[in-house]
């Protein structure tokens, strides 16, 4: 389980997190919700190493693991799949793979063993195996990325709106995926602009907004349409 | 045609070493989309330290040349420190400038340390030269073909069938993926350098021992080739350093033969000019102009 508690990372004078705290229990899908600049993507960044957070800890099974660099959070297991897919568009869609599992690339078997089950997880990866990922659709890149993501064999996987500029008919294929993973026990760290989708499938959320966290709950038990409008807009009713 | 053809087979092995100072601008240009315009200076710092070992324990062939390297090596080591891992990432054009400093430094440093302002270098050793059909190719020339063949092989097995390769290959494409995938950017950026100045330590020392002999003026000389030839190539393709560095020893032997040294120059900055103008991307086409990413 990755417990954050009040962590505050700001861009400059900006604050961009005004103290965070959340729970990533293991197994099942923890989505986080929010309108645009609620930190959402600020919050991923910061878990994984990428931006610097001011205060706050971070930690994995005791151990606190905030302020570690961008590679060393990857060795814990914590792995993000980019918003946006950020996949390598000059190198070949095998390359890409390969890449998710820098950290551990003496284990050339094992490499090529979770090579295997990525690509047989997704067929339309095998069959564009030496094409430059440049080339692949939307949708395909951002199966690129999980399947990226994958090979680092991670213990929480940090998704950062995986149905960003995806036609809707590519995001419900991308939710499937998301869904199958879940299924399979992963622990998966959701952050979604898509609430309706978000919420289809999450265990539990977390609604963030203004940099703090304002809520929290398990889809079933609470009113979905303010949850919805919340995410969606920001909107705080007076009163 | 017999001296066209002559020349152009003079011009492929100066063209070699010009392709080799070409890779090395590249490999720092396409991973760190900066331009580090010290590239020569910290390789004539190199070349220095091998003809002074020469001078000072008359050191053969072999022993200048490792001393060129460990010379090469540190003076890229105190510029990638200096210019570039204390300068944010995207402030490229403080970079540049920085590396402008130190390149004048080291010249400075240079010309204080060795007062005479050319030193002996040892020579390659004496290969036999080769005439067939009435085509001449020198010794010396085949020697330089020869270790450059090897280390454009030696560089492509370690870019594209080696770890480190493949880390060098993500950082370049596209670095904030690299960060995502556990790439140690910086580490990459530092070993990068070194295997820039080891590659043109190779070229800096083919290039003094051919002549026998170098000066300070090796540090601008070398960055102005090498520059030119990664841009007629096209900037940050390891293919298009290679072509244009090969073009650019041809165009200036040809230049040279029949219209003199005088012209060779003019002729070269034309053939710069004209490859910006009518070929953006360079003779090996890279694809954007942003494009630092072909490596």
């Amino acid at each position: 389980m990755l417990k954050i508690r009040d962590v505050q990372t700001s861009y400059g004078k900006i604050a961009a997190l005004k103290g965070v705290s959340l729970d990533i229990e293991d197994g099942g899908l923890t989505s986080l919700l929010g309108p645009n600049g609620a930190g959402k993507t600020t919050l991923i960044w910061t878990i994984a190493g990428i931006l610097k957070a001011q205060a706050g800890s971070m930690k994995i099974n005791g151990e606190d693991i905030l302020g570690l660099k961008a590679h060393q959070i990857v060795s814990k297991g914590i792995v993000t799949v980019p918003e946006n897919r950020l996949v390598f568009p000059e190198m070949s869609v095998t390359d890409n793979l390969i890449a998710g599992a820098f950290s551990r690339h003496r284990d050339k078997g094992g490499i090529e063993s979770d090579l295997e089950d990525v690509l047989t997880r997704f067929p339309r990866l095998r069959e564009r195996a030496d094409q430059l990922a440049g080339t692949l659709s939307g949708g395909e890149q951002q199966m690129l990325a999980v399947g990226r993501a994958l090979m680092a064999r991670p213990k929480i996987l940090l998704m950062d709106e995986p149905s960003t500029g995806l036609a809707p008919i590519i995001v419900e294929e991308i939710f499937e995926i998301i869904g199958r993973l879940r299924d399979e026990g992963r622990t998966i760290f959701l952050v979604e602009q898509n609430a309706h989708m978000a919420l289809k499938y999450a265990d539990r959320f977390f609604l963030l907004e203004q940099g703090k966290v304002t809520f929290s709950g398990t889809p079933g038990e609470v009113d979905e349409k303010e949850v919805l409008e919340r995410a969606y807009l920001g909107a705080r009713k007076a009163g | 045609m017999l001296d066209l053809v002559q020349n152009t087979v003079d011009g492929i092995a100066a063209g070699a070493a010009y392709a080799l100072l070409a890779i090395g601008f590249t490999l720092i240009f396409g991973v760190m989309r900066r331009l580090n315009i010290a590239f020569g200076p910290s390789i004539m710092v190199g070349v220095f330290l091998g003809a002074w070992v020469h001078a000072q324990w008359s050191a053969g062939l072999v022993g200048a040349a490792v001393a060129t390297f460990i010379g090469a090596l540190i003076a890229s080591a105190y510029i990638e420190r200096l210019s570039f891992a204390a300068i944010r990432g995207d402030a490229a054009l403080a970079s540049m400038a920085s590396s402008f400093a130190l390149w004048m430094q080291l010249e400075q440093g240079v010309a204080l340390a060795f007062p005479g302002r050319t030193t002996a270098f040892p020579g390659l050793p004496a290969l036999p030269d080769l005439e067939t059909a009435g085509l001449f190719l020198r010794g010396d020339d085949i020697m330089i073909l020869a270790v450059a063949g090897i280390v454009l092989i030696a560089l492509h097995r370690l870019i594209y069938h080696s770890h480190f390769g493949l880390e060098m290959r993500a950082l370049a494409d596209n670095p904030e993926a690299a960060r995502v995938a556990q790439v140690n950017t910086k580490r990459v950026a530092f070993l990068t350098f070194c295997l820039a100045a080891t590659v043109g330590a190779v070229a800096g020392v083919l290039i003094a021992a051919a002549d026998g002999q170098i000066s300070p003026k090796f540090g601008l000389w070398a960055t102005l080739k090498g520059l030119i030839a990664m841009m007629i190539g096209g900037l940050g393709s390891l293919r298009g350093a290679l072509l244009g560095g090969l073009v650019l020893g041809v165009v200036e032997a040809q230049a040279q033969w029949y219209l003199g040294a005088a012209a060779r120059e003019i002729i070269v900055y034309g053939l710069l000019f004209v490859c910006l103008i009518l070929l953006p991307a360079g003779l090996a086409g890279v694809r954007d102009t942003g494009a630092a990413r072909k490596l």
